[in-house]
């Protein structure tokens, strides 16, 4: 319960704009050497040599397009919760929304990178764009990674404009409240916002919009960068599942990255009475209804493959079940099921304390999950001579753990710059159930954004 | 520091052209004498011969013209020249017919070797140290010419020793001329994998001490006994064109091979059937196999000697049962098969010619052959033609022996022989030769290759000289490097000594000019013999190795010496008789005769301590070490294992699990004369109480590619020999083995998965 | 006239040599991995010779195998690159423009052959071993993916001969690298367009099968099953 004056709500959520402690620096400073250390890594890539990866015949990929399916998987938090509760009605989601919608963003621009790290040529990426080049020749629209490159980037315009359009009014907001050079900054930034009711007619109608539109975008999405997989006629990825096991996942793992990311936020920026316990509950339930189909998902998988006995994929099949994979695979069964479902099914333990120690079993468990998918079939293509193995060096272990101390330096960034809870929509829930205690009625829809305008700042708002 | 200068170049006569700074530095110039026949872009194909292995296929090196940087004098350079850009065999040569194997390819390698010695060289360390410095030719001649005429003046001719590899050409004449003329005896010849047991068998079963020449296209039936002979024995390409119509060239008609030999090799992996017979008695299991042949009058009894040689009891195929490990019905079987699928042809080689009993072997097997009737007739066993009677060879082994002893004798105190015993010289009547005070080296390497032969062996010669090309464990004692031409830059001669039913001489000109400051052995030779004057010069009148060829071209075909004979000669790159396919008779009823002794084999090393027999094999692609610093072959994947730039141990997958050994594991194998280490490689194609291992790494010193890689399996082998030959008996030694830590690190497999079939269960 | 380049490899005839593995080197300016690259799997080699165990001891059977580029005709290496790197020309082949690759890998993961190769670094060829190099054949840099052509530059040049002298191709005329160092001949080379080249005339040999035929991709190479004995 959000017992809160409009004054106190403000002052909380644009604390951490307007006020810098020595953590922030320190935190930017620690998370920046791991980004630079990628960076580094990438073009001592480009000059050495792509060699200096563990990358060999027969793998020619690893950690590189794990890392892009992993980050592309995460970057569905923010469709799900934005979106698809957004279109369900579901009003708890408010405080969360736009934590999701930066995961999103963030994340796919960070997997985005990945199909140009993994490159031999990386300075060529551009060639995948259809541009009337001398060469005279287009991009091959049959070739999945044309799709993903499409794809991603329709996906990213559109959780871009899904993110900042409603970060408008806030930034509005912030611009009111400040002075000098932030006053300059979130003028510009805040396009003229005057909270005028048809711009706010406006942004409703554009943000209802991009709900409805970003949801196939998102599925597409991640079926393409499955489909990388299943349309090569290699054993065990020339699946017909794929497409919707991937979108399952993808939104597995971006619930337990918002989930992190709650907690995360919750602690710093000491947002104890925004980020509810009651938010990590749904989310948590959210959390155990995709582990219970992923695991119907993998489950059906396997016993296909195991019940057909085709020799290649039983070779791919068994490699992961009690070959040379096998520790990896089991600790994914654990990491994504066996902790998070007593930790997610009984009520008790669904604290947030449990929730994020589930989600944080579920992101290591869904990392796995997705090199489980590229290495072994890889690893034993049809013919047995030709098979082989892999190991990553320290040039992959850097750019991947640069990945994750870039989101966490993105994220700080962005908290910095705008209020990670969206203020203008927390503000419309908790008013929207003050109305309604007051009236005693339940309104058919949304109250009229111009009620809150009106509100007395001083007087306590009641949050059921 | 301006590195380009330029280099006047002369052309000397012919293809030949030697290299030489003339008068003013400062004034030299760049003259592009671009090669006659060169136009950029363009290639042109001159003949060549191979000289990799004995076998002496005939090549067609693509020539284009390129850019070579090269030094002479210390002085970097560009020239123009024939750069060869890929070999292919001789379409012509009725040896290889346009085929050539993989060590035939790596050839290029051989000129273009970064580690190539380029100059002469002068020892200025201590001796073994690889501490040289460059010196011209002049110095270099002076310096061989200064150490060699003392020993005529002082009476002491006798004791300047050559040792070289087998030679099979006018290289070998002139050598021997040269030292015949010089005074001193006869050149040592060695090699790793000597053939001479199976020279003497030939010579005692059919009357021609020669490799043999098995003509595979015509015969309907084969069995090895041990005979790599698709892979690295005798003349392999030749072979393999036989084989491959043995199979598939007749329609409606495949030969069958039968493979015996305790360990897989690539030829017994193409065999339909194979036999994985007790070491070192395959010749009383082809004994048996004869008897089954004469008892059951499956071949034509005429009263001669090869039926009476089975008659005895001892070969009864129910004796020989356990003795040999092949059970009476496959014995009685395959002799139904040979005699049923004729012409079949018996042949052996490799580890049963290596036991103490190997000239038994070789006896028995001929005798199959003889037997059967197929000497000398299509689809059997027939000899390549040779220019002069082949005489019975002595070998290698004892040639060593022999050259140990004159090092280390002549000297007071400290003799720097090996630690191994001396066993008695096999001719008692010749009077033992004195000491060494020079010795030459052409191509040989038995600090690698021979057992026991250690650096201190010619700690005690006082002076060494070199002419191979490259820098090797034993050229690296040397204390005058004169390096020869590579085999594209020189005057080639080779008489096959097997491969062709018809007479072949292999003869091509230079391909290439040379590409460093070197010259051709025969050459230097000659010149040495001129300064020295007398004798020597009379005996070798001749003032280029090209001239002595030409001279003896006449006589080896006896035709007219006209200008396009020879030049004809040149362009086809060697001289064969007109109907190569005729077979070749040998003498009526085959040689000597004598009734084969049998002999049972003997190995060193206790049975209970030392449970494995131990085997060293001619690596496909390294053969005896001796294109080990190709890095084409280093890199090529063993056939059988897909090894590359590694060594290993095979072991039988059951033996590998009692004794606890994983793939990949190192283990040690020890004989009586020493261990080394490497990892283990689970083979399901060898017998469980023998372990094998692949000639050609452990180089201490040969080239980057070569050095410092691996354990060399020759150094444990005990000083076994053949009991009437002489020959080192190489698969004569017991080992044991055990596991002593994870060598995967140390094999390297281009491999992965071993078998088709999933063997796991769901 | 158009031709249709295919390949025979007689498994009855092959004895394993390598012979092929080790021209096709020569002929290509295929770069050596060296030992410690080796050891990382990157290693290429255009043309294998894959070996295959049946069985265990005594009873062990031995199988060799050339493998190289199959040239599909429904290569599935085609369809997934995204810049035409790999493609299919009018004579049958499948060519790997160099200059087009950006080096996504995508087709070598997706060649169940597993017969298409990365460089991972720029080719050392220490000198003076690169005066060996073929003028013929380009040189490939760090970052690109290549394979065996059929060894399309002795095509090019044998076309290129025959139409400047106005005749046709003759059966034979043209041997990839491997093709002709074979010393059984178990590999035959020529135009399936050709009806009484050899090449066509074994492509239908009872012996005849296609490697991974059933995945669709219609490769060029028939290969020659070894035959057993009925006695």
């Amino acid at each position: 319960m959000v017992t809160k004056t409009i004054a106190e709500i403000n002052e909380d959520l644009l604390r951490p704009v307007f006020h810098t402690t020595w953590r922030f620096w320190v935190a930017a400073v620690v998370l920046g050497m791991g980004v630079v250390a990628a960076y580094a890594t990438f073009f001592y890539q480009i000059s050495a040599g792509f060699g200096i990866t563990g990358i060999n015949r027969p793998v020619f990929w690893g950690f590189y397009v794990t890392n892009f399916v992993f980050w592309i998987g995460i970057s569905h938090a923010g469709t799900l919760i934005s979106a698809i509760l957004r279109l369900a009605n579901a009003t708890w989601r408010r405080p969360v929304t736009r934590c999701a919608e930066v995961i999103t963003v963030f994340a796919l621009s960070i997997g985005a990178l990945f199909p140009i790290i993994h490159l031999g040529r990386p300075w060529l990426f551009f060639w995948l764009l259809p541009y009337p080049s001398e060469r005279r020749i287009w991009p091959n629209f049959r070739s999945p990674l044309l799709w993903d490159c499409f794809a991603i980037l329709t996906y990213l315009t559109g959780s871009l404009a899904f993110l900042l359009l409603p970060v408008i009014p806030d930034w509005a907001l912030v611009r009111d409240k400040s002075r000098g050079w932030r006053k300059k900054l979130y003028t510009t930034l805040a396009f003229g916002w005057g909270g005028t009711g048809r711009q706010w007619h406006r942004l409703e109608s554009a943000m209802h919009i991009m709900a409805i539109v970003i949801i196939p975008v998102a599925v597409s999405v991640h079926t393409i960068v499955s489909w990388d997989f299943a349309m090569a006629p290699i054993p065990m990825w020339h699946s017909t599942i794929f497409g919707p096991y991937f979108v399952a996942g993808a939104i597995f793992s971006g619930i337990a990255a918002l989930i992190i990311a709650m907690s995360c936020l919750r602690k710093f920026l000491h947002l104890e009475q925004y980020l509810q316990p009651i938010h990590f509950d749904n989310l948590g339930k959210l959390l155990l209804m995709m582990s219970l189909l992923w695991l119907y998902f993998v489950f059906a998988e396997r016993l296909t493959v195991w019940y057909g006995n085709a020799p290649a994929e039983m070779s791919v099949f068994l490699s992961t079940q009690r070959g040379p994979f096998a520790p990896l695979f089991w600790t994914m069964v654990v990491c994504n099921f066996l902790i998070p479902f007593p930790l997610l099914a009984i009520k008790k333990l669904r604290t947030i304390a449990g929730t994020t120690l589930a989600a944080s079993t579920i992101v290591v468990g869904m990392w796995l999950e997705r090199f489980l998918i590229i290495v072994p079939s890889l690893s034993h293509k049809y013919l047995p001579y030709a098979w082989g193995s892999y190991r990553p060096t320290w040039a992959e272990l850097t750019i991947t753990a640069g990945t994750f101390t870039g989101m966490a330096l993105l994220y700080l960034l962005f908290a910095k710059f705008v209020p990670i809870i969206s203020v203008w929509e927390l503000k419309l829930g908790t008013r929207h159930r003050a109305t309604q205690a007051l009236l005693e009625i339940v309104p058919a829809e949304e109250p009229l954004l111009e009620e809150v305008a009106d509100l007395n700042p001083n007087v306590a708002l009641e949050d059921s | 520091m301006e590195r380009r200068d330029f280099l006047k170049i002369s052309a000397a006569s012919g293809a030949t052209a030697a290299l030489s700074s003339c008068g003013h530095p400062e004034h030299q110039i760049i003259r592009f004498i671009p090669e006659e026949d060169l136009q950029p872009g363009v290639a042109v194909f001159k003949p060549s011969v191979c000289t990799l292995c004995s076998a002496g296929c005939g090549l067609t090196v693509r020539v284009m013209e390129g850019d070579a940087e090269v030094e002479r004098h210390g002085k970097l350079g560009l020239i123009k020249m024939g750069l060869a850009k890929k070999l292919e065999g001789n379409p012509d040569h009725p040896i290889n017919r346009g085929k050539l194997c993989a060590r035939g390819q790596a050839g290029l390698q051989v000129t273009y070797h970064p580690d190539r010695v380029r100059t002469p060289l002068q020892r200025i360390g201590p001796r073994g140290s690889g501490k040289f410095e460059e010196i011209g030719w002049d110095t270099a001649m002076t310096e061989l010419v200064s150490k060699l005429a003392p020993l005529r003046a002082s009476n002491q001719a006798a004791s300047l020793a050559f040792l070289t590899r087998p030679l099979r050409g006018l290289r070998a004449e002139l050598i021997a001329r040269f030292l015949e003329a010089f005074g001193a005896p006869r050149a040592v010849t060695f090699e790793t994998f000597d053939e001479t047991v199976l020279r003497h068998a030939n010579a005692l079963s059919y009357g021609q001490p020669q490799l043999p020449t098995f003509d595979l296209a015509r015969a309907n039936y084969a069995i090895s006994f041990g005979a790599d002979f698709l892979g690295t024995w005798n003349s392999p390409v030749a072979q393999a064109i036989g084989y491959g119509e043995f199979r598939q060239g007749r329609p409606g008609r495949r030969g069958k091979l039968v493979m015996v030999e305790s360990r897989l090799s690539p030829t017994g992996a193409n065999a339909d059937e194979w036999i994985p017979a007790r070491p070192g008695f395959e010749g009383l299991l082809a004994l048996a196999i004869g008897r089954v042949l004469v008892v059951e009058k499956l071949v034509p009894m005429d009263g001669n000697g090869p039926a009476s040689w089975f008659g005895g009891p001892d070969f009864a195929p129910e004796q020989v049962e356990k003795p040999t490990g092949v059970s009476l019905a496959t014995i009685t079987r395959i002799a139904r098969e040979l005699a049923a699928q004729q012409p079949a042809v018996a042949m052996i080689g490799g580890a049963p010619l290596a036991q103490t009993n190997g000239l038994f072997n070789a006896q028995a097997v001929n005798a199959l052959n003889v037997l059967l009737g197929n000497s000398g007739k299509p689809g059997g066993v027939g000899f390549t033609p040779q220019p002069s009677a082949p005489v019975v060879p002595k070998s290698s082994y004892r040639n060593l022996e022999e050259l140990i002893r004159r090092a280390s004798t002549g000297r007071a105190g400290v003799s720097g022989v090996s630690s191994r015993p001396i066993s008695p010289s096999n001719n008692p009547a010749e009077s033992p030769l004195g000491p060494v005070n020079v010795l030459l080296i052409y191509e040989a390497n038995p600090v690698f290759g021979q057992p026991g032969f250690t650096a201190g062996a010619l700690a005690q010669i006082p002076f060494i000289a070199s002419f191979g090309c490259f820098i090797d464990e034993t050229s690296v004692l040397a204390d005058l490097i004169l390096p020869d031409h590579s085999p594209l830059e020189s005057w080639l001669d080779v008489v096959p000594e097997s491969g062709s039913l018809g007479a072949v001489v292999s003869l091509a000109p230079p391909a290439l000019r040379p590409l460093h400051d070197t010259r051709s052995m025969p050459d230097v030779l000659l010149e040495v013999a001129h300064r020295l004057g007398g004798q020597l010069g009379e005996g070798l009148p001749w003032a280029t190795f090209e001239e002595m060829l030409r001279s003896a071209a006449a006589q080896l075909t006896g035709a007219i010496d006209t200008n396009d004979y020879w030049k004809k000669t040149l362009q086809q790159g060697g001289w064969w008789g007109r109907d190569s396919k005729q077979p070749i008779h040998v003498l009526a009823g085959g040689g000597t005769h004598a009734p084969i002794e049998p002999s049972l084999p003997e190995f060193d090393g206790d049975e209970r301590e030392f449970p494995f027999h131990f085997l060293p094999y001619a690596s496909p692609a390294l053969l005896d070490g001796s294109t080990a610093h190709l890095p084409w072959m280093q890199e090529l994947p063993d056939v059988l294992t897909s090894a590359m730039w590694s060594v290993w141990v095979e072991i039988n997958p059951q033996t590998a699990g009692r004794l606890n050994i994983q793939q990949g594991d190192l283990v040690e194998v020890a004989s009586r004369h020493g261990q080394l280490q490497a990892p283990a490689f689970l083979y399901p194609a060898i017998a469980p109480d023998v372990v094998a291992m692949p000639v050609g790494q452990g180089h201490e010193h040969f080239t980057r590619y070569a050095s410092g890689r691996g354990a060399n399996p020759i150094s444990i082998l005990a000083p076994m020999t053949e009991e009437s030959v002489g020959a080192l008996a190489w698969a004569a030694t017991r080992v044991q083995i055990r596991r002593v830590g994870d060598g995967r690190k140390q094999l390297t497999l281009f491999g992965g998965g071993m078998r088709e079939e999933l063997r796991e269960k769901r | 006239m158009l031709h249709n380049w295919a390949m025979v490899v007689d498994l009855d005839r092959c004895t394993g040599c390598e012979a092929c593995v080790v021209a096709c080197r020569a002929e290509n300016n295929v770069p050596t991995a060296g030992p410690d690259q080796a050891a990382r799997g990157r290693a290429i080699h255009w043309i294998r010779v894959e070996r295959y165990f049946e069985g265990d001891f005594p009873d062990v059977r031995v199988k060799f195998r050339p493998v190289l580029c199959q040239q599909c005709d429904d290569a599935p290496c085609e369809p997934v690159c995204p810049t035409y790197a790999s493609y299919h020309t009018q004579e049958g082949l499948n060519a790997q423009v160099y200059n087009r690759c950006i080096g996504t890998r995508y087709c070598a993961n997706a060649c169940p052959y597993t017969v298409r190769f990365f460089n991972f670094f720029n080719p050392i060829w220490e000198k003076p071993l690169h005066l060996q190099l073929n003028p013929d054949v380009s040189v490939r840099e760090a970052g690109v993916v290549e394979k065996c052509t059929f060894c399309v530059q002795r095509i090019k040049t044998a076309e290129i001969n025959a139409e400047a002298e106005k005749r046709d191709l003759n059966d034979g005329e043209i041997s990839p690298a491997c093709v002709q160092s074979c010393p059984t001949s178990a590999l035959v080379f020529g135009d399936l367009n050709d009806g009484e080249s050899k090449v066509s005339r074994l492509s239908h040999s009872t012996r005849g099968r296609k490697l991974l035929g059933e995945l669709g991709t219609g490769p060029k190479i028939t290969y020659l099953e070894r035959e057993t004995f009925a006695w």
